[in-house]
């Protein structure tokens, strides 16, 4: 029993820490004032994240056959820790976890096209799977897509398709059994070009970040877009979320929070005289959120340490969604609450602290409680492969 | 970064399982309860027999020496057992802080004794309103041949059967650790029934005579001595709660699987179902931390800040992982002829020992100013 990292792990960290800091360009640091480019995809984001690819930061964790170094889980962590902690809007779905289901599952020209192109920077991919009546019971998805000679014609509607404003490809998960009993026995996964004819988007503004609902109208779709078996596309789904989490919530992010609201503390005059930091209730929301991170940081490298001796423990997994996803809320408040009202000031303005970072933060908070497989999902999980309790209902 | 616990450290974790799971029926735990001291001898021998008692003493002193993150393996099978073994007082706060801050002679004298089951010490780290042994308000003043010690301990342990009790006082210039013996002229015993519903005692100490063999450390020494007590203190309760948790999260799930209301098992009301899974994950965090304050204090590395941490989730998972077993058995919880009561008075117990949650956020709180504002200029 030894949780520390290593001299070697600790030098890896430091390596990003620093290389990230050159991606993160006074160019991009103007370009992503810009709403439209907030979530990526302006052109300084497309020129750093090819020449994070020209420079072979990009598909660490994947096998050589692919171009990748094969990685531990461990480095991986710590590659994907710092470049979240950086604040660069690497698309990490794109690169971690679908780009490996594309990578085993598709034709070999396809392969080419995709990973090659993401190996290399220039691509990124959206996720098609929720639907404005298939949430997280996603199973019940209505888009469908049908056979016609060697083509697909896929009709239907995808709701909050993120990144697909600017994304190359949307990966969507679609019907192609017509019998809607066999629910997730009769879905299929496809690569759709996004300049393909028949796409379509409008975007949609949430309380934090800017996603999109996606049309499809008669998309004519080549079958090589096809990814896998026909009617075998759930656990595609199911194996690419179950990775999604592990970017999700990484520690360097939060940390870097707390470690901001601190020295913010220290430095800022109380109006009782001393600095605020010497307040009882100030020093309180600080050691609170310090004991509930450090369990973020345990959970993130028990994952990963578990990751790379075998199978993840499915209640394990679901006991690390549901802390983090809350604590992180419970953080963004506990924050807040030390900045008071300059806590409300927005990226920007003049007197925002820390660039009003936790202004943004908490406004993304809540969809991590139900996104991502909603926490009542995986408490029943919990209860189910953690306690062997009977199913609920 | 390993999180595998070693094949040595595996087995006497299986060892001791099986022997406490021998010893802790429900019939023996009442007819221990029944005695006059809640005391189990019969499964201290079995320990001792077993080896585990000497997990973490040297094997120059008769123990195994498999360290200090062993012995809080040992103490979390205690927990999951409830057995009724003073494992914290003696092993952790006492025999601990001797095999790292005791002379020698001392450690001659009376580690083998406690490795083997014959000798017991228990520790007095609290007084009322201060659980911090480096500043306590007993006070020693020096004199021919040793310390004459006064003032008053609480809520020991084993406090009328123990050969000594280890404890600290303060010289005004320096702090000093002695072992007292209860029996010395000038010490007085009062009966303390506690959470657990066992009896435990105040000490109280006027101008006791502590000859100089049984002082342990003076000075600078003594301060690391009562640090380290506190540290390792504070992660075995952790650890012990670990177990208690874990089994009353565990009796919760499979008495609501079985417990029919509605005509349908409860555990599958959702409501049910995930205040059990919230311990589950409460449990979980409760884990990490204390591992991570053990595997420190084992290699000997700094865990200040790990300990106040796992302290905190302590008194906190105890706290509502105990409440919630409670709420979800309904009255057969709080039935004394069920078992998860006892669980219940030692979850209470732990957490207002070494320090309450509330306490040590800010303690915890008070470091994390000090910290920025040395830096932050
Ligand atoms: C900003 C944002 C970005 C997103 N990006 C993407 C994306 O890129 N691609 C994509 O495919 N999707 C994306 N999503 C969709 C997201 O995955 C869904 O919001 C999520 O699956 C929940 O579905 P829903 O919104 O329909 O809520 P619902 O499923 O309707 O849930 C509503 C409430 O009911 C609870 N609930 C659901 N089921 C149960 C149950 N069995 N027991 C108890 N309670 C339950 C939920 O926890 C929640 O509190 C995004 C969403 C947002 C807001």
């Amino acid at each position: 029993m030894n949780i520390e990292l290593t001299a070697q792990q600790k030098a890896l960290q430091q390596e990003v820490r620093e290389y990230m800091k050159t991606v993160m360009t006074p160019e991009l640091l103007e370009e992503i004032k810009i709403p439209e480019f907030k979530e990526g995809g302006g052109p300084e984001f497309r020129k750093q994240y090819a020449r994070m690819g020209a420079d072979g930061w990009i598909g660490l964790s994947w096998s050589k056959a692919l171009g990748g170094k094969e990685l531990s889980h461990v480095e991986q962590y710590i590659f994907t820790d710092e470049v979240v902690r950086s604040g660069f809007a690497y698309p990490f779905l794109t690169t971690e976890s679908t780009t490996p289901v594309i990578a085993a599952n598709a034709n070999a020209e396809i392969r080419e096209e995709v990973v090659g192109g993401v190996k290399q920077g220039k691509v990124v991919i959206a996720i098609g799977y929720s639907e404005p009546n298939a949430g997280t019971d996603l199973a019940s998805l209505k888009t469908k897509a049908e056979r016609d000679g060697d083509d697909w014609i896929i009709n239907g509607q995808k709701m909050w398709t993120s990144l697909a404003n600017y994304a190359d490809y949307v990966w969507l998960a679609a019907r192609t059994d017509p019998d809607e009993s066999k629910k997730h026995k009769g879905l299929t996964m496809f690569l759709v070009p996004t300049n393909i004819e028949g796409f379509s988007l409008t975007p949609v503004h949430t309380l934090g970040v800017r996603t999109n609902a996606t049309y499809y109208s008669d998309v004519r779709l080549p079958d090589k877009y096809r990814v896998g078996e026909v009617n075998e596309g759930w656990k595609l789904i199911t194996g690419q979320l179950n990775i999604e989490r592990l970017s999700l919530f990484t520690h360097g992010q939060v940390d870097s929070l707390y470690q901001g609201v601190c020295e913010w503390a220290a430095e800022t005059d109380a109006p009782q005289g001393g600095k605020l930091i010497e307040q009882p209730w100030v020093q309180h929301n600080l050691a609170t959120v310090k004991s509930g991170l450090e369990v973020v940081k345990l959970i993130c490298w028990k994952q990963v340490w578990a990751m790379d001796q075998g199978p993840l423990n499915m209640a394990d997994a679901s006991v690390a969604k549901v802390y983090s996803s809350e604590f992180f809320v419970e953080l963004y408040r506990l924050l807040l609450e030390v900045m008071g009202q300059a806590g409300t000031i927005a990226t920007d303005s003049k007197g925002a602290v820390l660039k009003g970072k936790l202004e943004f933060r908490w406004r993304v908070g809540p969809v991590l409680t139900f996104g991502g497989g909603a926490n009542e999902v995986q408490r029943d999980i919990i209860a189910m492969a953690g306690l062997w309790m009977p199913r609920t209902r | 970064m390993n999180f595998t616990i070693s094949e040595e450290q595996q087995s006497a974790q299986q060892l001791a399982q099986q022997i406490l799971s021998d010893f802790t029926e429900v019939d023996k735990l009442k007819a221990i309860e029944q005695q006059q001291k809640n005391f189990d001898a019969d499964l201290w021998q079995a320990l001792a027999k077993a080896g585990l008692l000497g997990l973490d003493i040297a094997e120059e002193q008769g123990g195994t020496g498999l360290g200090f993150y062993s012995l809080t393996a040992l103490c979390e099978e205690i927990g999951r057992t409830v057995a009724p073994v003073p494992i914290i007082p003696v092993l952790v706060s006492a025999a601990g802080t001797l095999r790292r801050f005791a002379s020698d002679t001392q450690k001659d004298q009376w580690l083998p004794g406690i490795a083997n089951g014959t000798t017991l010490i228990s520790a007095a780290l609290e007084e009322y309103n201060n659980d911090d042994p480096t500043t306590p308000s007993c006070s020693a003043q020096k004199m021919e041949g040793g310390f004459a010690i006064s003032g008053t301990k609480i809520c020991i342990s084993e406090a009328t059967s123990v050969t000594r009790i280890l404890l600290s006082a303060h010289t005004g210039d320096e702090l000093v650790v002695a072992l007292v013996d209860p029996r010395a002229a000038g010490v007085t015993l009062n009966p303390q029934l506690v959470s657990t519903g066992e009896t435990r005692h105040e000490l109280v100490m006027t101008k006791v005579q502590v000859p100089t063999e049984d002082i342990i450390a003076t000075g600078s020494e003594a301060l690391a001595a009562m640090n380290w007590a506190h540290q390792a203190t504070r992660t075995a309760l952790a650890a012990v709660a670990v177990g208690l948790c874990d089994k009353m999260m565990r009796i919760t799930g499979q008495y609501t699987s079985e417990r029919e209301q509605f005509g349908r098992p409860l555990a599958t009301f959702q409501a049910v179902s995930h205040r059990v899974a919230d311990c589950y994950i409460d449990v979980e965090c409760l884990r990490l931390v204390t591992q991570q304050a053990a595997s420190l204090i084992d290699e000997g590395h700094p865990a200040k800040d790990a300990v106040q941490i796992a302290k905190i989730w302590c008194g906190n998972a105890a706290h509502r992982v105990s409440q919630a077993a409670q709420h979800c058995h309904g009255g057969t919880g709080v039935d004394r002829d069920y078992p998860l009561f006892r669980y219940c008075q030692w979850a209470r117990q732990i957490e207002l020992t070494a320090g309450s949650s509330a306490q040590i956020t800010g303690e915890l709180g008070q470091a994390i100013c000090a910290e920025y504002l040395s830096t932050t200029t």
